[in-house]
Formats: structure tokens, C-alpha cells, sequence
């Protein structure tokens, strides 16, 4: 029996039925923090280079980020496990309800938590009730910035704009993204399997950081189907969401402390 | 007899009063008499009946229209334009009593508005009957006589302290 | 014995001056001219202008047009990233402003419908002032949000227009309660501003020749003072005295839960709402005191309708708005500095301690402490000037309230990896603008509309007379209604 959470609306009620279509497990453990994934995600959605000066106040464009943190004072100082943030895509997702113009809503069909680019008007109120702050925002036409280009015969020209991906958009100034489990490769997929008449089975394809992780820490796939690799991951002792007290249902399980 | 209309202005509320009640011994009706005054008097101060608006209930006509119109919003268009989000009721009753609330406020306040417009036709730019002293505070009678009366009824106004009495005439304000 | 009765006859004298009989005189509501001339009065301070007014007129539309409009322009042209906003304050000084300006917005309302509820006499000659504000404090509140927008040019969305893209703004939305409030505020405080002025409009059409006796007999909309026209607009105007106080109340609350609605630690309060709404009170009588100091002293006869008596009831008002908001400032953080929360604990230590926290401790000084402590004394409430510098350091303590409460508060949040302090950029500029549109919309209003209601002025000092009770005379209020 299938219950279609947003219109049942009772908040936390049936919690334990709710873990998604698409999810995801990050095991802690293993993260080496290399990188990889983040860059890979550049590539893979168009993200822009803002520059070294707007990255230090604040304005990345990175929809997954490698989080570091330390324990202890100088020189008895440890490091904790790295911490790969990315949306969440929560069930009971906090930036869903705020958007004025419905720019982030809940896709029934795939349970993901959408943006809608040609939408969103720029409020930024998603942002600031996302929990785990990993939306980001377009502050500028970062793509089309004179340091991006060279002059050729007088007329700027574009190099980067070769890398970009044709299956995502590229955003303007003005407009709220975030991480969206690679829902052009879902899509694809999709795509792929409606053609030869079927669904999309786990493992088909998955999403750019988990491809590029060469620890393999990242898995994506069906967590509802209990044979698949991600389900029986987070269903492991280790597993643990990230704020959970705030009832945002996420459907991503982190592994650590084992 | 042609009928000819009057303007006699006072400087105070009692010789106005006063000269109300003689033209009602003159048998000229209230209908057929009007007050105009800087400040807003109070109808039984001036012997006068009781003024009439509508006022009131085109406020409450726009605060029911406004009910059901911030019911529609908030109940009824997310059936029309349908999109999901998550954490709350499709239709959340909260959100609802907000939308409601102002949408209530908002149309009786506007209909409230309209509705002075409406009872006294505003606007008028059509030449009406007035003389300036109004607005300086003076209260102006403005009435309608038989044409042989005009002299023993301005003889009587002067008498009770009308400061003018002359042949009311529609200016262009 | 002589050194003591010596002592204490000092003291009784003292005494029996301090309750020397006052002269009645002295209260507006007392001392009535003929309607004629206080009309005269009036349209002359409409009407005069000195060199000063046209320089400070100049300056003004200069910022206006720099700051404002080609600011604005830039930004919209830029992007964002010229204003200070980032990860993790998404929302910066934009939002400060729109909370300042409906906060001023507030004091207008109150003055005009609460003490007209309430019969508060003195409040006849400076509604039509405290209104003023609340109008143009709305147009600056409105043009800050739109500021805010990352995409401005499709504000239109936002409104619940049917369209043929299956397109519908989302009620769920506290920005989208806020876009109605704060448009029913906007159309109901103009409309309870016009009303009033109708009569005032009327009497200067019949004082007025040439270009300006055109635009009042437009706008006058052919008013003559019907025994029906005043009914109609007595009626109105009463219904609006009541209706628009629920409003105001609702309008500050909506716009609080913009905050309180959000999952942030210090901003998740279920206090919000009554703690911006006197917040707005706060600011609002303080910026009305800075407003009439500004007429009594710039304007041609406003010191015969701007009297000390309305410093003194101002002062008052002024005095229990501290006290409330005082009472809702401590309910906030006392209850969350005892909770223990682990976010909002290092919020507040942050607050309390970090790199903001002077601004912290003037809000409380200029908020909290200063106000009490100064207008107990009916001798500071009386001094136009002093009013006016108590309201200034309010206005600038509660400016620094806000800004605590969005761009700071939001730095502390439950990812620490993200924890950055924000830095103005542009909106300081567009601040200053707004600043000076308000300055400049109100200039011109003061040469086009009379500031005074001077029937309102006239009813009442007919409705106030001196009743002789025993060996004096008592002065005494009747209703005319």
C-alpha cells in the first residue's frame, strides 16, 4: 500500500515507513576527504567557479562540501571523520513549505525534493530553513564573468562553456540550487527502461560524487528495495542521519563509529 | 409659485438649531432642508432627523465577501493549481485562518471605502450649492421656499442671527 | 523649632508651586482660535518655503536618485553579490529594513485608530502626521522586500494572478501571508489616510488658486460638508478606527513568523509575534516624537498645534511601549538562555560576547535602560528636543535589534562548518536611500496636504470646556457624537 505522505500530512507519524524512493549512504569511515566527489558534481551539473574572494565570504557553489573539523587545542589536536554534506532530500523537507511560489516542491513520482530553476524568484527562504544550509544561490552570472573569458578579435569568449553538461540546466543570477541526486541521470534511466518497457532497477546508473568516490564511500540507489546495496548499508548499526531530531525524514544514512 | 432656494449661514450651533425649528413653524419640511458644516454635528443637536448610510452594511457585505474569498484561496486553489510540498496538510487550516483573517479585513475595509464614495457620490464635479464659510467653520442652512415667503424667512433667520441669507446658487466648487 | 518650621515652610512652598493652579491655556484643546484663522494657519505653513527647505529638497532627491534608483539598478544588473548576503545570512540588511520601515509603519496606526478608539483627545492635531508616516514607511517596507528578490523582475509571480501557466503562489508560505497582510495594510492605512483629509482637502480647495486649486478640487472630489457626506464619512471612518487595529496587530505578527516559522536556533520563538509587534510600537512613537520635533521647529504656526502637552502624552505612551517591550524582550532570551539548548546556548553566548555584542548592549542600553530612566520626568517628556533624541536612540536600538535578529542570529546555526559573519555591501547605500525617499516623499507631502486635521482640531476644542464645580473650574470633555 503505497501512502502518499503529503497528503496524510500527520507530521512524524508513520516515520519508520518513510524512507524514500532514491537514497543514499555516505560511510564516514572510509571518506579520505579527496575531493573527488565535489568536483565531480561541478562537472556533472554546471556549477560555476565563483572565484576564491566569494568563496571565502561564503558563496560557494558547491552542492556537496567536505566538512572538517577538529577536537582538542594545539598540539594534542585530533581529527574527527570527514563530513561530505549534501542535500539531504528530506521527506518532511523545512524549505519545501516556505517557497512564495512553489519553486521547491515534493516530486511524488520520484520522492525527491525538487528545484524548479525557471521558478524560483530568489526569496532565499529555502536557504535559511534548511537545516543542514546546503543550498546555494546563484549571486552572480558567475559563467559569463569577464575573468572567465578571453578576448578574442574583441569579443569575450567562453572556454569553460565547452565542459558544460547539455542534460542540466545552467542557472542565472537570481536562482536557488541544489544538490538533486543527479535527477537527469534518474531521468535517463528512466528514460532507458520505459523504452524497453520495465523499471529502473538499482545499480543501473548512479549519481556523479558516488561514480567519482574512488573510496567508494558514497552509494546511491533504490532504498526500497530491500536486496539493494544502499538499502542493507543503511540498515546497518552504523547508520545514522544527521539531525534527526528535526524530523526532516532524510533520506540520506551516514555510517560512522564503527 | 416657482420655488426658490435659500442659503442662510450661521456662526454657531445654537442660532442654527434655533432657525431650524422656525422653518419648521414656517412649514418647510426636512426634506426639503440641508446642513452643510465644517465639522460633523451631531443630527439631534440640530432638531434634524436621523441621517441615513449604508455604509455599515456594505462593510459587512465586504467582510463576508472577503471570508469566502480568503476560504476559496487558501481551500480551494491549491485543488486547482496542484502541486505538493511536503510537511504540512494540503490544505493546512492555520495558514488558512491567516489568509482568511486579512482577506476578511481587507475587502470590508475597501468595501467600507467604496461605500462612502457610493452614498455620496463622490466624486462631484458638477456645480453644487456652497459657499466657502463653510469650511471656516460656519454651519449653512440651505432650504427650499415658495418664492413669496423669501422675504418674511430671511427677515426671521436675520432675526435668530444668520450672518447671510441669499439665493442659494450652484457654483462650480 | 524655628530651624525646622524654617526648613519645611522652604519645602511647602515648593510644594504649593509645584500644584500651582495651571493655566488652561495652555492645552490646545483649551485655547481655541476661530476656525477662519487656524485654516489661515495652516495653509500658510503649507505653503511657505524657505531656501533651507529647497536645499535640504535638493539633497534629498540627490541621494534618492544616486543611492535609490541607480544603486538598485546596479544591483539588479549585478546580481546580489554586490549586497552583503551570503551562506549562511541569506537574508542581510534588505530584511532589517523591511522590518524597521513596517515597524514605523505601526506608530501611525496607533496613533490615528488606538487613541481614536480610546477618545484620546490629545491626539487631534498630529494623526494626520503619525498616518503620513505610516503610508510612506509602507513604500519603503515594500521596496526593501522587492530588493531582497534574487530575480525582482518576476516579483509579479508571488501575486495570485490566474494565468494559463498553471502557475499559483503558495499559501503554505509565510512570504506569502506577509504579501497580504502587508498589502491590506497598505490599502487600509492609505484609505484611513484619505478619509480624514477629505474635509482638510475641501478647505483648502476654497483657499487656494491656480495650479493648486486644481489639485485639491480633484481630490476634494466635490465635498461640501452634507449632513450625508459627514455620516457617511464618520461611519467610515469609525469602522476603519477599529478595523485597522487588528490589522496592524496581524501585519507585525505575520511578519515575525517569516522568522519564527524558520527551523533557526534563536529564531524558532513562539514569542516572536507580540515581541515585533511592541518592538514596532517601540520604534514607532520614538520616530513620531523625532517627526513632530522636526514640524514644531521647520514649519510656519505648528508650535500654536504641536504643544508640550502632545511631547508629555507621547512621552507617556513612550514610557509603557519600554515597559512592554522590555517585558517581551526579557520573556525571549531569559527562556532560551535557561533552556540550555546547545545551538541557541553558543547563540547567545556568541550574542553576548562575540564580535557583535556592543551592538547588543546599545540595544539595551537605548531600548531598555535610557527610556525608563528619563521619561519618568514629566520636565524630559515636555522638552520637544530631548523627546526627540530619547526616539532617535530607540529607533537606532531598535534597528540594531534587527539586525541581531536576521543577518547575526543567522550565523549561528547547526552546521558550524558554515559559520560566517556577515558584511554589508551595497545595502548600505540602498539603506541611506530609502532613508531619504521617506525624508522626501514626507517633504513633499508637507507643501501638498494639510499636515494638521483642522476640523478634528476644531471638533474637539468645541467638545472641551471649562465647567465651574465649587470655587474653579474644571476643564471637561463632551461627546458630540
Amino acid at each position: 500500500m503505497t501512502v502518499d505522505l503529503n497528503l496524510v500530512g500527520a507530521k512524524g507519524a508513520i516515520a519508520e515507513a518513510a524512507e524514500g524512493k532514491w537514497g543514499m549512504t555516505i560511510d564516514q569511515d572510509i571518506c579520505t576527504g579527496c575531493q573527488a566527489c565535489v568536483a565531480a558534481c561541478a562537472m556533472e551539473n554546471n556549477l560555476s567557479f565563483v572565484g576564491e574572494e566569494d568563496a571565502g565570504y561564503g558563496r560557494t557553489q558547491h552542492w556537496i562540501r567536505i566538512e572538517r573539523f577538529w577536537e582538542g587545542e594545539y598540539p594534542e589536536v585530533k581529527a574527527t571523520p570527514f563530513q561530505p554534506m549534501l542535500c539531504q532530500q528530506c521527506g518532511h523537507a523545512p524549505c519545501e513549505p516556505v517557497c512564495p511560489v512553489f519553486a521547491t516542491p515534493h516530486s511524488p513520482a520520484e520522492d525527491l525534493n525538487l528545484q524548479v530553476y525557471n521558478r524560483c524568484v530568489g526569496t532565499r527562504y529555502c536557504a535559511n530553513n534548511c537545516p543542514y544550509q546546503v543550498r546555494s544561490f546563484n549571486w552572480r552570472d558567475y559563467h559569463t564573468i569577464p575573468e572567465r573569458g578571453n578576448m578574442v578579435n574583441g569579443t569575450l569568449v567562453f572556454p569553460l562553456h565547452n565542459q558544460l553538461n547539455p542534460d542540466v540546466t545552467v542557472r542565472r543570477r537570481g536562482i536557488m540550487e541544489k544538490c538533486t541526486f543527479c535527477i537527469q541521470r534518474i531521468h535517463k534511466a528512466q528514460d532507458q527502461a520505459k523504452s524497453e518497457g520495465r523499471e529502473v532497477e538499482d545499480g543501473e546508473f548512479t549519481t556523479a560524487c558516488a561514480q567519482a568516490c574512488p573510496a567508494t564511500a558514497i552509494t546511491f540507489g533504490r532504498m526500497d528495495h530491500p536486496e539493494s546495496l544502499v538499502s542493507q548499508l543503511a540498515h546497518q548499526q552504523r547508520g545514522v542521519k544527521h539531525l534527526e531530531e528535526l524530523n526532516t525524514l532524510p533520506r540520506v544514512t551516514y555510517l560512522k563509529e564503527g | 409659485m416657482p420655488d426658490a432656494t435659500l442659503l442662510a449661514v450661521f456662526e454657531d450651533i445654537d442660532p442654527a438649531a434655533d432657525a431650524i425649528e422656525k422653518l419648521h413653524e414656517m412649514g418647510i419640511t426636512d426634506e426639503n432642508i440641508n446642513v452643510i458644516s465644517g465639522v460633523p454635528i451631531a443630527h439631534k443637536m440640530l432638531g434634524r432627523p436621523h441621517p441615513w448610510t449604508n455604509v455599515s452594511r456594505l462593510s459587512m457585505g465586504g467582510a463576508i465577501a472577503g471570508f469566502v474569498f480568503g476560504i476559496f484561496l487558501n481551500f480551494g486553489t491549491p485543488y486547482l493549481y496542484n502541486v505538493q510540498v511536503g510537511g504540512q496538510y494540503f490544505t493546512p487550516i492555520p495558514p488558512g485562518l491567516i489568509i482568511t483573517f486579512e482577506m476578511t479585513m481587507l475587502f470590508a475595509m475597501l468595501a467600507t471605502f467604496l461605500g462612502v464614495f457610493l452614498d455620496s457620490y463622490f466624486p462631484n464635479y458638477r456645480p453644487l450649492e456652497y459657499v466657502g464659510e463653510v469650511s471656516d467653520g460656519k454651519i449653512a442652512v440651505f432650504f427650499k421656499c415658495a418664492q413669496g415667503e423669501v422675504k418674511k424667512i430671511t427677515d426671521a433667520l436675520k432675526k435668530l442671527g444668520a450672518e447671510t441669507v441669499k439665493p442659494a446658487e450652484a457654483q462650480q466648487l | 523649632m524655628t530651624a525646622t518650621s524654617k526648613y519645611f515652610s522652604g519645602a511647602q512652598k515648593a510644594h504649593d508651586a509645584h500644584h500651582e493652579e495651571e493655566d488652561p491655556k495652555q492645552y490646545l484643546m483649551y485655547d481655541p482660535k476661530p476656525r477662519g484663522e487656524m485654516n489661515a494657519m495652516v495653509m500658510e505653513s503649507m505653503m511657505t518655503t524657505s531656501w533651507k527647505f529647497w536645499l535640504v529638497l535638493g539633497i534629498l532627491s540627490f541621494l534618492v536618485a544616486t543611492c535609490f534608483f541607480y544603486g538598485w539598478g546596479y544591483m539588479i544588473n549585478e546580481g546580489l553579490y554586490v549586497a552583503g548576503v551570503m551562506r549562511p545570512s541569506y537574508w542581510g540588511i534588505f530584511l532589517v529594513n523591511t522590518v524597521f520601515w513596517i515597524g514605523i509603519s505601526h506608530a501611525g496606526t496607533f496613533i490615528s485608530a488606538i487613541l481614536r478608539v480610546f477618545k484620546a483627545e490629545f491626539r487631534r492635531p498630529f494623526t494626520r502626521a503619525a498616518e503620513l508616516m505610516t503610508t510612506f514607511g509602507l513604500i519603503q517596507a515594500g521596496a526593501s522586500i522587492f530588493m531582497h528578490l534574487g530575480r525582482v523582475w518576476l516579483a509579479y509571480w508571488l501575486f495570485p494572478i490566474p494565468n494559463a501557466r498553471q502557475l499559483w503562489p503558495n499559501f503554505h508560505s509565510p512570504l506569502m501571508w506577509d504579501l497580504l497582510a502587508i498589502t491590506t495594510y497598505v490599502l487600509g492605512s492609505t484609505m484611513y489616510l484619505f478619509l480624514p483629509l477629505i474635509p482638510d482637502l475641501a478647505m483648502a480647495r476654497d483657499r487656494s488658486t491656480g495650479w493648486r486649486k486644481v489639485f485639491y478640487r480633484i481630490l476634494a472630489l466635490g465635498f461640501r460638508g452634507t449632513e450625508g457626506e459627514w455620516r457617511h464619512l464618520t461611519t467610515a471612518m469609525n469602522f476603519f478606527a477599529f478595523a485597522i487595529i487588528p490589522v496592524m496587530f496581524s501585519v507585525h505578527t505575520i511578519v515575525s513568523w517569516d522568522f519564527a516559522m524558520a527551523m533557526r536556533p534563536g529564531w524558532s520563538s513562539t514569542v516572536f509575534g507580540p515581541y515585533f509587534v511592541l518592538g514596532a510600537l517601540h520604534s514607532g512613537m520614538g520616530a513620531v516624537a523625532v517627526v513632530l520635533f522636526i514640524m514644531r521647529t521647520t514649519m510656519k504656526h505648528m508650535d500654536y498645534f504641536i504643544r508640550k502637552e502632545h511631547f508629555n502624552a507621547l512621552g507617556k505612551l513612550m514610557l509603557i511601549v519600554t515597559f512592554a517591550y522590555s517585558y517581551f524582550f526579557f520573556n525571549d532570551y531569559i527562556v532560551q538562555w535557561y533552556g540550555g539548548d546547545k545551538w541557541t546556548d553558543t547563540l547567545l553566548h556568541w550574542l553576548e560576547e562575540g564580535p557583535m555584542a556592543w551592538m547588543f548592549y546599545q540595544l539595551v542600553l537605548f531600548n531598555i535602560v535610557i527610556p525608563p530612566l528619563m521619561l519618568w520626568s514629566k520636565k524630559i517628556r515636555e522638552t520637544p528636543w530631548l523627546l526627540a533624541a530619547i526616539g532617535l536612540l530607540i529607533n537606532v536600538g531598535m534597528y540594531w535589534e534587527r539586525y541581531l535578529i536576521i543577518p547575526v542570529m543567522l550565523t549561528i546555526n547547526r552546521m558550524p562548518f558554515t559559520w560566517k559573519l556577515y558584511q554589508p555591501g551595497i545595502e548600505i547605500f540602498l539603506t541611506v536611500g530609502t532613508f531619504s525617499m521617506f525624508l522626501l516623499f514626507y517633504m513633499i507631502a508637507s507643501r501638498l496636504i494639510p499636515l494638521v486635521p483642522v476640523w478634528e482640531v476644531q471638533e474637539g476644542q468645541m467638545t472641551h470646556t471649562l465647567r465651574k464645580v465649587g470655587k474653579t473650574h474644571v476643564p471637561t470633555v463632551s461627546e458630540f457624537e
